[in-house]
C-alpha cells in the first residue's frame, strides 16, 4: 500500500514538472520561462537551507557558497570537456547535476566539520568567512586554456551549451522538498530536531550528534550545488557576482520568513520572496506609463501600515478574547488599514512639499521589499508558518471540520 | 561481579578537585544511591560515568570493559542511559517524539533509506514509535504523548525524562535528583516507579538525591560524596550514623 502511494506520487510529481514545462513553453516569453528556472532554484536553495538551519538547528549563512561551487564544477566541466566525452544535452547535464551535487557535498563536509566545534553565532561567521573566500577564490583563478582563451576571473565565464528546461529545474526542487520531508518523517529527522533543541541531552541520548550534523551540511550542500549547476546551464554564463553573500542573506530570510524547520513555509516564502520584487519591477500605470507615488501618499501608506503593526501586535499577544473575536479584529484592521491610508494621502496632498515629490515605485521596489519583511516578522515572529506543514491529512481535517460546521449550521 | 566500578576516579578542573579519587560497585540489580551536600561532586560524578567529562585519572569500567574517555553516544550503546537535573527535554517535540529519539539507538533503517522514505524506513519508524509509546505507558504518560514536551507540567517533564532514559534499553539507568521541586504525594510516588523500573523492566538504578528521607527508604546502598570525596558508603542504617556523614551533611539536621 505504502509502495503504491509512493510511487503513485513520484509519478504525479514526474507529470506534474513535464505539464509545467509544457505549459511554460507554450504561453511564456523566453525572459519568462528564466524567471520560473530562478523560482525553483530559489525553493531547492531555500528548502536545501532549511534543512541545516531550521531542522538540524546548524546557523549556517554561506549557503551562496554551495551553489556557486556546484556552478563552477558545471561551468569548468563544460569548458574543457563538453563536446569531448560521448554525453550531450540533456544527458550531459544530468551528469553535471551529479558531479556538482557531490562537489558541494564535499565542500559541505569541509563546513561541516567546524560545526562540530561551534555553536549558534560562531559556527555562522565561520560560514560567513566560507562563503566569501568561495567567492574570492573564484574570482582570482583565470585558468588560460589552450585555446589562450581567459576563462573565469572576475568577469565570470560562458557556459556551453545552453540548456533550460523548467520541468527538469522543478522536479529537482520537488526531489530536494521530497527527500527532506521523507528525513522528516523518520526516526533520522527526529534525531536531528533533537540536535537543534539540546544537542547535550541529544548526545545522552545515543544520537551521534557529529555524523548527523555533518549529514545534514552534506545533504544541504548538495542540493545547492545542484541548483548552481542547472543556474549555470539555464543562464549559460556565470560570474563571482552573480553570487554576493547578500544571496546567501535572501535564501537565510526565506528560511526564516517561511518559519525555520517548516519545508512549507521556505517553499512560500521562497516563491514569495522571489517574486513580489519581480512584480514589482514589471509594475506599470493602467496607460503604460512608469507608476508613480506622491510623497502624500507614501507617508500616509507608511503611517497606516506602522498603526496597522501596532494593533496586529496588540491582537496577536496581548488581546484576551475568542478566537473569533480576533479574526474579526485582523479584518478590521486590514479595512481600517485601507482606509486610514487612503484618507491620509489625501489629506496630506494639502501639503504642497508632499503633493509635489514624485517618486517611481520601481525604485523604490527593494525599500517596499525590505519594509514588508519587517511587518512579517513583527507581526509572526515565528514565521509565516512556524513549524506547521502542508499535509493531505491536515487537508483532509480541515475539509472535514468544514463540512461537519456546514451540516450543523 | 560488578556492573559499574568505579576505580580512583578523579577529575580536576584547573586546580579544582571535583571528584577526588572515588571508587565504589555497583552490582547488577542494585538500587544504589549517591548523596552528598551541595557541590559534593554527585552530578561530576554523573558526567564522568556517562562519558560527558573524561576522567583526569583512575578508571570507570562497565561490565569489566573501560569506559573512561568514550564519546557520551558511545556509552549509551554499550547500556548507560541518565536523566538530567535541571529537565533537558527536547522542548518544541511531542512527548512522543522525545521517546522516539532514544529509542531511535535502535533503528533498523540508515540515513540513506530515510531520506529515500524507504518503506523498511518508515516501518522502522512506526515500530520504534509503538516502542516508545509502550515506555510512555509505563510512566503513565500515554495521555500527553501529543503534547509538546515544554507545556507538560514539571513532574510529568520529569517522568518524560525517565522515560526518554528507558528507551534507551540501559542496562544502568542514572537518576539525577528525580524528585527535586516535588511534594511528599508526588515523590511518594516516584519512589514506586523507580522500584518498578528494577522489578519490571530489570535496571540497576543509581541515583542522586538530596532528600534524605527519599534515598533512605528507597536504595539499599549509599555512597556519600563531600568536596569530591567518597566519605562514607554502605547501606542506609550504616550511613546515617556515620559520624562523618553526620558532620558533612545530616549534622543541623539530625
Amino acid at each position: 500500500m505504502a509502495l503504491r502511494v509512493r510511487i503513485a506520487s513520484i509519478l504525479a510529481g514526474m507529470a506534474g514538472c513535464w505539464l509545467l514545462d509544457v505549459l511554460c513553453r507554450g504561453m511564456l516569453r523566453e525572459s519568462e520561462q528564466r524567471l520560473v528556472v530562478l523560482a525553483g532554484l530559489y525553493v531547492t536553495l531555500a528548502v536545501s537551507l532549511n534543512l541545516i538551519n531550521g531542522i538540524a538547528g546548524q546557523f549556517s549563512i554561506g549557503h551562496a557558497a554551495f551553489y556557486q561551487i556546484g556552478a563552477y564544477t558545471a561551468g569548468y566541466l563544460a569548458f574543457f570537456y563538453y563536446g569531448k566525452l560521448p554525453l550531450q544535452g540533456v544527458p550531459w547535464l544530468i551528469a553535471m547535476l551529479f558531479l556538482g551535487m557531490g562537489t558541494a557535498a564535499l565542500a559541505g563536509l569541509v563546513v561541516g566539520l567546524p560545526s562540530l566545534r561551534l555553536r549558534g553565532d560562531y559556527l555562522a561567521i565561520v560560514t560567513l568567512g566560507f562563503g566569501e573566500i568561495i567567492r574570492i577564490v573564484v574570482q582570482a583563478i583565470d585558468l588560460t586554456a589552450p585555446t589562450g582563451e581567459q576563462v573565469g576571473g572576475a568577469l565570470g565565464m560562458n557556459v556551453e551549451p545552453r540548456i533550460r528546461i523548467v520541468g527538469l529545474v522543478w522536479l529537482f526542487a520537488l526531489t530536494c522538498i521530497a527527500v527532506t520531508r521523507n528525513l522528516c518523517k523518520s526516526s533520522h529527522g527526529l534525531a536531528l530536531l533533537s540536535i537543534r533543541e539540546d544537542e547535550i541531552a541529544s548526545a545522552a541520548m545515543g544520537v551521534q550528534v557529529p555524523k548527523m550534523k555533518v549529514a545534514a551540511f552534506m545533504i544541504g550542500s548538495a542540493f545547492a550545488g545542484g541548483a548552481g549547476v542547472l543556474l549555470a546551464h539555464s543562464e549559460s554564463f556565470i560570474s563571482p557576482s552573480m553570487f554576493p553573500m547578500d544571496l546567501s542573506f535572501i535564501v537565510l530570510t526565506m528560511v526564516v520568513l517561511g518559519g525555520s524547520g517548516s519545508i512549507t513555509g521556505a517553499v512560500i516564502a521562497a516563491l514569495t520572496l522571489f517574486y513580489v520584487p519581480e512584480y514589482l519591477r514589471g509594475l506599470k500605470a493602467p496607460d503604460g506609463t512608469a507608476l508613480t507615488a506622491t510623497g502624500a501618499n507614501l507617508v500616509g501608506w507608511i503611517v497606516a501600515v506602522v498603526a496597522a503593526v501596532v494593533v496586529v501586535r496588540w491582537l496577536a499577544f496581548r488581546f484576551r478574547g475568542t478566537a473569533r473575536q480576533r479574526a474579526m479584529g485582523y479584518l478590521a484592521t486590514a479595512v481600517g488599514l485601507l482606509v486610514v491610508g487612503r484618507a491620509l494621502g489625501w489629506i496630506l496632498s494639502s501639503v504642497p512639499a508632499l503633493q509635489q515629490a514624485e517618486y517611481e515605485v520601481q525604485k523604490l521596489r527593494m525599500v517596499i521589499f525590505a519594509g514588508s519583511l519587517i511587518v512579517i516578522m513583527l507581526v509572526r515572529p515565528e514565521g509565516v508558518l512556524g513549524r506547521h506543514e502542508f499535509s493531505w491529512d491536515w487537508l483532509a481535517r480541515v475539509l472535514r471540520r468544514q463540512r461537519a460546521r456546514e451540516a450543523a449550521g | 561481579m560488578s556492573l559499574l566500578r568505579l576505580e580512583k576516579a578523579t577529575i580536576r578542573f584547573g586546580g579544582l578537585v571535583a571528584v577526588n579519587e572515588v571508587s565504589f560497585e555497583i552490582a547488577p540489580g542494585e538500587l544504589f544511591g549517591l548523596i552528598g551536600p551541595n557541590g559534593a561532586g554527585k552530578t561530576t560524578c554523573f558526567n564522568l560515568i556517562t562519558g560527558m567529562y573524561r576522567p583526569t585519572g583512575g578508571r570507570i569500567l562497565f561490565k569489566d570493559r573501560d569506559i573512561s574517555g568514550l564519546p557520551v553516544a558511545q556509552i549509551v550503546r554499550l547500556g548507560i542511559s541518565r536523566t538530567f537535573q535541571n529537565i533537558r527535554l527536547f522542548g518544541s517535540l511531542t512527548a512522543l517524539d522525545n521517546v522516539v529519539v532514544a529509542a531511535h539507538l535502535h533503528r533498523r533503517a540508515n540515513l540513506i533509506d530515510a531520506l529515500l522514505g524507504d518503506p523498511r524506513s518508515q516501518a522502522d519508524t512506526e515500530r520504534l514509535r509503538g516502542e516508545a509509546m509502550r515506555y510512555l505507558s509505563a510512566l503513565d504518560l500515554q495521555d500527553v504523548a501529543s503534547a509538546r514536551a515544554s507545556d507538560l507540567p514539571y513532574g510529568k517533564q520529569r517522568r518524560l525524562e525517565i522515560a526518554r532514559a528507558l528507551a534507551t534499553q540501559p542496562d544502568l539507568l542514572l537518576l539525577d535528583e528525580p524528585a527535586a521541586g516535588m511534594n511528599p504525594a508526588e515523590k511518594e510516588d516516584l519512589a514506586g516507579v523507580v522500584r518498578r523500573l528494577r522489578s519490571e523492566f530489570g535496571k540497576t538504578i543509581l541515583l542522586i538525591e538530596h532528600d534524605m528521607r527519599f534515598v533512605m527508604g528507597l536504595c539499599e546502598r549509599i555512597v556519600v560524596l563531600d568536596h569530591g570525596e567518597k566519605i562514607s558508603e554502605g547501606p542506609p542504617d550504616h550511613v546515617r550514623n556515620d559520624p562523618k556523614v553526620i558532620e558533612a551533611y545530616l549534622g543541623e539536621a539530625v
